[in-house]
């Protein structure tokens, strides 16, 4: 076989292997890996997994198809991934973009004669605090703007290469704002944060201490219920319900997943808390396991934090060393086994069944449920999957008590939780706030306010997928239950804020781009309607609208909803049906106008 | 045995229903012609809920449920044709035909498309989709498979068609979202398969096709003609799409008959053999050293004279049989050489050891298992053979039971055969070292080595906890072994039943209806005088009382003068040289042929005959399941193997007084053991199951000498001398590779 790979590589084949309780597994990690030595995943390397995997060729071709960041073409020495997603476009990603673009002088995705450069167009990649943001091979350039990527190139072209940023911009490491209750990120801006030792000093693997010690299964789960804790990625179930769905008396192993895939567009709350304090995160996994008697953990994080996967798999092996990992944790006679797992790009590997899937060395399709997870689920097995930010709120609760974690926000909603608040803000930032905090002094108070004295025109919620609410809706208080009476949820916590001057067309195209491209394409009314749609508003938005397309466009978005085969689909049809029915009159300019009105404002061609 | 499932009631659209507990709602709404629409579900496969056409209202739930995932409940209150219903199908095949060509007019699958048919119900054709469609050209997947992308609904069935039906998974898919598009197993994107075609005829819309069909026709400009595949020995009923006196397609798209919609690529493509320009089309008769062309009229009479010339000398005429033949010719065959001729020196190239069998099971006929039965098996023990490639609806079906009822397979052979994925146990034994391995199994230590032993201890020992066995077996146990097979499975609890696997398409019909020198028609041994005396009155002549010569005995030097085959290639299957001498040295050499082979090359005559497309009769199938032949074409200056023996017997002054192969049948029907079936069943087109026994069958009967019984191990790629006139066969790329990569 012509196929030359480092033993370092094949060294970490070998290890990839016998990760798993099922060797496939390992073959998304694989390809990653051997892609980022080899450039681009070449036939012959296809052909060699399949035989290391014991798989079919195809299983591996197809399974490498599914994932965007797996390229079949060689890609330039510095591949350059400029996010245009909707906190990033707010910011003047598409101005990064266009100088790329030029400077690159080639269609997307080819490399520069010289083979230095290459570029794409890419989905959010979760610095939205940072935006524009730009990712070079695995490293992170934010809070870019024309000139500065230009700027950046041209040190990458003279062979220097400018620091990354360290972790995720906006996160808070000095002194909080007043409003601000720090739970979760209380260690961060500690002086090496991320270190075990650093971790003990404040608390650390105490609450593991206790639960191992000190607490069953049972009251593991029941402190966690009392806690109120509710899941963090998104839809907000009860995290100590979901965790007493799984059966007790099960033979089969159990696994409990960290969901770190981040992908929703406005969200990138969980970067810092896996890069910042990263024994959190596995403390809250172990304890989990134990409530559940699962041995095995997995963190599933999507493929572009390679250097957050780094830390974390840093802080692993510190606690293997350490003992608070792998056999008789703490003496407790409880084993636990924890695996950090890199995806290889694709939103709706985040939704928990696809994660199951593509974990389990497959294509991301989503599975039909019922059965849920908790009783069949990775492999199988009953599983517990949850959020990172879920699972890293679960130490504090056990240490403090679920009434104290409770009480921190209102009824049913308990704890504090972490908003990503960028777009058009003076301080785009990640910020611990008590649940039910009102989201106008979130903008106005915690966010530093509107940049430029602009007005609000909307806001969405709790990332892409949540429909967005208007400048009149700005007192809503940000819990779930409050969200959800305005119509809107409270998602992820990324939350996207707007001026006078958006184009709300444009938010709605953008935000359809972005599913089109993530869609799966199992299920007719997802694969086809995201697409229809985004060429629907393309075409709007570039001027080529019709009256009857208003309408329209809310039916097809409609035919969507409740319809398709995971809720990629609802995700998708909510927001846009929400942009067409609160500013339906933007539509009606861009008719008018026969183009956009806002984009001429811009251009200073006036309105 | 499983349980009865217990049933459970709901109301459907007002109706109350019953249905089976556990059965899908969609089922159930088809069980009382609730039709509820769907691309994505295919019973028997994985379910998909991908398409969302099955959506229906359940009361208490807020969202509509896809009918196809949701298992009945009882007091269930579901409503399939509310507006809300309704308007959700029209939306999904709106969003679906955005991407679709809607060029029904040149599509192939016009006329039998589910899309059209759904569109045609549903409305939603008239399109609201401005926008650009995703495109990208045809592929030309193999010289079988034609792929149309534009057209795939991406419901999935023929991913999941080749991958759990299969085993193949040649398909998978690639991109994702609305490029999303079907990824053929190569490179190249080419695909590297069995061909079998299955995932084109469970394609619901015309995106994949098939390269012998595209452009030819209309479906409604063909006449469909169901009839048993010409090929192997497992008698998959394939539907003949005619046109003109030209088969122009095969499929079984009505899952008709024992192969329910199964048919490998022979029987789906290699019907073009009849239509193959070396057909021979007039009689050949040896004149100065040469074949030369001669009518049928100048070739019956040479036959019958130099027949009269030998008759002096019965015992120095052989007949050959053929394993391709109907029923009625094989009898008619047996017949002429016993009652025309005078002598029992009449067999074949036996494939399977049918007789052995017979004689083990030793007058039991509830001890036969049919093909369908391995599709629902609690246990099979497979020794020997590699039915992926020689039984392909046998493997289909035991594949079948394995993922889908439980079948736990057991399977002893000397290669390491595809079916090995789907074994419980598999024990591989020296190559020959199959009845080694039988005696093993019955408990005495042989000479295998000791991991061998130790691996058949183990799985006897699994096999003595199952009940109901299966055994199914190949070429390589022929004689004792095969009854000590039987014994061994006889002892195993509950009530074991048999299959024996031989090649071709009428390999089990020539052993049953006497096509052997020892053994008349029903396994009646020639030695016992009870036996020929009910045949000799019968047809009313005498018949010679000792056994007569065996095909090898036939081809030794100076034992015969005459030697007549009928559709076999002796040069060929018993691997001989190429000459008359290889044969024997007969005087003469008669040869009924399709095709100038390397055995009707050295003939004195050869005589141009019709193939199974073109005849009427029957076939037994190795299970002995009896269909039907139905003749799709008329045959073209041809005739058939049952006329030139009645016309040649007539010629001979001793007349063979049946008429037709329907007088032939009606006499099988009454004569011969085990044959005794329904007509209507067979008019039907349905399969009568066939059982002879013989419970006087002596063991010296069945101790076949070794050397007689042997497969000819095809692929699915070949067929015997058939196959190397079959262009579909020849193109497939497989046909060139090892059979180890296949
Ligand atoms: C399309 C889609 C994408 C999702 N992406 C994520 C994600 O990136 N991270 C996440 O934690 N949950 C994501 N979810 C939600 C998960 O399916 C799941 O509900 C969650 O991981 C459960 O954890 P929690 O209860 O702690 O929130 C996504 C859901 C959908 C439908
Ligand atoms: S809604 Fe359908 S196509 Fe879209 S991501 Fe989910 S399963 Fe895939
Ligand atoms: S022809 Fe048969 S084996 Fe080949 S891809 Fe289609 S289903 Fe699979
Ligand atoms: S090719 Fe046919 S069977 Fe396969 S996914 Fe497309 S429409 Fe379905
Ligand atoms: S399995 Fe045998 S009988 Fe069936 S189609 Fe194939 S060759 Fe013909
Ligand atoms: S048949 Fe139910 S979703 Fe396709």
């Amino acid at each position: 076989m012509a196929l030359q790979l480092s033993p370092q590589l094949r060294q970490r084949f070998e290890q990839l292997k016998k990760r798993y309780p099922v060797r496939r597994s390992a073959l998304v990690p694989m390809l990653l890996y051997a892609q980022d030595e080899l450039g681009y995943v070449s036939p012959d390397l296809i052909a060699y997994l399949a035989e290391e995997l014991h798989l079919r060729r195809v299983q591996v071709d197809e399974t490498a198809a599914y994932y965007s960041m797996l390229r079949r073409q060689p890609a330039g020495k510095h591949h350059l991934q400029v996010c245009t997603n909707v906190a990033c476009m707010l910011r003047g990603g598409y101005a990064v973009l266009e100088q790329v673009r030029q400077r690159c002088g080639v269609p997307p995705k080819t490399p520069t004669a010289d083979g230095v450069f290459s570029y794409e167009e890419v989905e959010c990649l979760g610095a939205c605090t940072g935006a524009p943001a730009m990712q070079v091979n695995y490293d992170y350039y934010e809070n870019l703007d024309a000139r500065q990527a230009g700027e950046l190139m041209n040190q990458l072209r003279a062979g220097k290469k400018p620091a990354p940023v360290p972790y995720a911009s906006g996160t808070q490491l000095g002194e909080p704002h007043p409003a601000e209750v720090r739970v979760l990120t209380r260690r961060f801006g500690l002086p090496d944060s991320t270190s075990l030792d650093t971790y003990l000093k404040h608390d650390g693997y105490q609450a593991l201490d206790k639960a191992l010690k000190q607490m069953t299964p049972e009251q593991i789960i029941q402190e966690v219920k009392r806690s109120n804790l509710r899941g963090r990625g998104g839809a907000g179930f009860p995290a100590g319900m979901k965790w007493s769905f799984v059966p007790k008396d099960s033979p089969k192993p159990k696994y409990i997943i960290a969901n770190a895939d981040e992908s929703e567009p406005g969200t990138c709350k969980d970067r810092p808390l896996m890069e910042l304090d990263p024994h959190q995160l596995i403390e809250g996994m172990i304890i989990a396991g134990r409530a559940v008697n699962a041995h095995q953990g997995f963190i599933y994080i999507r493929g572009e934090y390679r250097y957050v996967l780094e830390i974390l798999e840093r802080a692993i092996t510190e606690a293997y060393e350490r003992g608070y990992l792998g056999k008789n944790i703490l003496g407790s006679g409880f084993d636990f086994d924890l695996v950090a797992h890199s995806g290889a790009g694709a939103y709706e590997c985040g939704e928990e069944s696809a994660l199951m899937e593509s974990l389990e060395g497959k294509r991301g399709y989503p599975r039909i449920r019922p059965p849920f997870p908790a009783v069949v689920g990775l492999y199988g097995c009953p599983t517990v999957i949850n959020n990172v930010e879920t699972l890293s709120s679960v130490p504090a609760i056990i240490l403090k008590g679920g009434e104290w974690y409770a009480g921190l926000g209102p009824p049913k909603n308990g704890g504090t939780r972490l908003f990503c608040v960028s777009g058009h803000v003076n301080k785009p930032g990640i910020y611990e706030l008590p649940m039910g905090f009102p989201l106008r002094r979130m903008i106005e108070e915690v966010a530093g306010g509107m940049r430029n004295g602009k007005k609000c025109k909307a806001v969405i919620p709790g990332g892409s997928s949540t429909p967005v609410l208007t400048a009149a809706q700005l007192d809503t208080p940000m819990d779930f239950d409050s969200v959800a009476k305005a119509g809107s949820m409270l998602g992820s916590g990324g939350v996207m804020v707007m001026d006078e001057d958006t184009c709300m067309v444009d938010v709605a195209r953008r935000i359809m781009h972005f599913y089109a491209h993530e869609s799966c394409g199992w299920c007719i009314p997802c694969r086809e309607g995201t697409t229809w749609l985004r060429k629907m508003l393309e075409r709007f938005h570039a001027g080529g609208g019709r009256r009857e397309d208003i309408a329209q466009i809310s039916e097809l978005a409609k035919n969507m909803l409740g319809k398709t085969f995971c809720p990629l689909g609802d995700a998708a049809a909510m927001p846009t049906i929400s942009i067409v029915e609160k500013f339906r009159d933007e539509f009606e300019e861009h008719l008018r106008a026969g183009d956009c009105p806002y984009a001429r404002a811009a251009a200073g061609v006036g309105r | 045995m499983p349980e009865p499932p217990k049933s459970v009631q709901l109301s459907v659209d007002g109706r109350t229903i019953e249905a089976p507990a556990d059965s899908l709602l969609i089922e159930a709404c088809k069980s009382v012609g609730i039709e509820v629409p769907s691309f994505c579900y295919y019973p028997g496969l994985s379910l998909q809920a991908a398409c969302r056409m099955c959506l229906v209202e359940i009361e208490k739930t807020p969202k509509l449920q896809t009918a196809c995932t949701v298992i009945v409940q009882p007091g269930m209150v579901v409503r399939t044709a509310t507006p809300q219903v309704h308007d959700a199908r029209k939306a999904m095949l709106e969003f679906l035909l955005t991407n679709h060509p809607l060029d029904c007019p040149v599509c192939d699958k016009g006329g039998e498309c589910e899309l059209q048919d759904m569109v045609f119900r549903y409305g939603a054709a008239e399109s609201r989709f401005l926008e650009e469609k995703e495109h990208q050209p045809e592929q030309k997947f193999s010289p079988v498979v034609y792929f149309d992308y534009p057209r795939c609904i991406l419901c999935f069935r023929c991913v999941r068609v080749c991958d759990e039906g299969m085993d193949v998974k040649a398909l998978g898919v690639g991109q994702r979202g609305v490029r999303s598009t079907i990824l053929p197993n190569r490179p190249d994107g080419t695909l590297e398969c069995e061909e079998c075609g299955m995932c084109i005829d469970i394609c619901p819309v015309g995106a994949l096709t098939s390269d012998a069909y595209r452009y030819k026709t209309r479906p409604w400009e063909m006449e469909f003609v169901g009839t048993p595949c010409a090929h192997c020995g497992d008698g998959c009923k394939t539907t003949l799409n005619v046109r003109n006196n030209e088969i122009l397609r095969g499929n079984n798209r009505d899952k008709t008959g024992i192969n329910g919609e199964f048919l490998c690529l022979k029987g789906r493509y290699a019907f073009d053999y009849v239509h193959h320009p070396e057909r021979l089309r007039r009689p050949l008769l040896r004149r100065a050293a040469r074949l030369e062309e001669a009518t049928w009229d100048e070739a019956l009479d040479f036959v019958a004279r130099r027949l009269k010339e030998l008759a002096g000398d019965p015992g120095r005429i052989g007949f050959l049989g053929s394993n391709r033949t109907t029923n009625e010719e094989n009898y008619l065959l047996q017949r002429f050489a016993r009652t025309v001729v005078g002598t029992n020196n009449v067999d074949h190239h036996r494939t399977a050891d049918y007789a052995a069998l017979v004689a083990a099971l030793a007058g039991d006929a509830t001890r036969y298992a049919a093909s369908g039965d391995l599709a629902r098996a609690q246990a099979v023990l497979l020794v020997g053979n590699d039915p992926t490639h020689n039984h392909p609806l046998l493997a289909w079906n035991i594949r079948a039971g394995v993922r889908l009822w439980g079948t736990r397979l057991y399977a002893v052979n000397a290669r390491d055969i595809k079916l090995r994925r789907q074994a419980t146990r598999f024990v591989q034994v020296p190559a020959g070292q199959e009845a080694a391995a039988v005696e093993t199994l019955l408990g005495s230590a042989g000479n295998l080595p000791a991991e061998v032993q130790k691996a058949l201890g183990e799985l006897r020992a699994a096999l003595e906890k199952e009940s109901g066995v299966i055994v199914v077996f190949g070429a390589e146990l022929y004689g004792g072994a095969v009854a000590r097979l039987v014994e061994f499975g006889n002892r195993l609890p509950g009530h074991t039943r048999y299959i024996a696997l031989g090649d071709y398409s009428n390999s089990r019909g020539a052993a049953d209806l006497g096509v052997l020198p020892h053994l008349l028609p029903g396994y009646a041994p020639v030695a016992n005088a009870d036996a020929r005396r009910r045949w000799e009155q019968l047809w009313n002549a005498s018949l010679p009382a000792l056994a007569g010569l065996n095909a090898r005995q036939m081809f030794e030097p100076g034992r015969l003068r005459g030697l007549y085959v009928v559709g076999a290639n002796p040069i060929k299957t018993f691997g001989r040289a190429n000459t008359r001498e290889a044969l024997g040295a007969p005087e003469l050499l008669v040869v009924h042929e399709l095709f100038l082979t390397e055995t009707a090359q050295l003939a004195d005559v050869v005589l141009p005959v019709a193939a199974a497309y073109e005849k009427e009769g029957t076939f037994t199938n190795t299970c002995g399941e009896l269909q039907r032949l139905r003749r799709a074409l008329d045959p073209v200056d041809v005739r058939t193997d049952f006329d030139i023996l009645r016309l040649l017997s007539h010629a001979l002054e001793k007349p063979i007084p049946l008429r037709t192969p329907e007088a032939a049948l009606e006499e099988i029907r009454r004569e011969v053991s085990g044959y005794q079936v329904s007509l209507a069943t067979l008019l039907t087109g349905e399969a009568a199951r066939t059982a002879p026994v013989d419970g006087r069958l002596p063991k010296e009967a069945v101790a076949t000498p070794a050397g007689l019984v042997f497969s000819s191990d095809d692929s699915l790629f070949t067929s015997g001398t058939l196959g190397r006139f079959s262009r579909v066969l020849d193109s497939v790329h497989e046909r060139k590779l090892p059979r180890s990569q296949l």
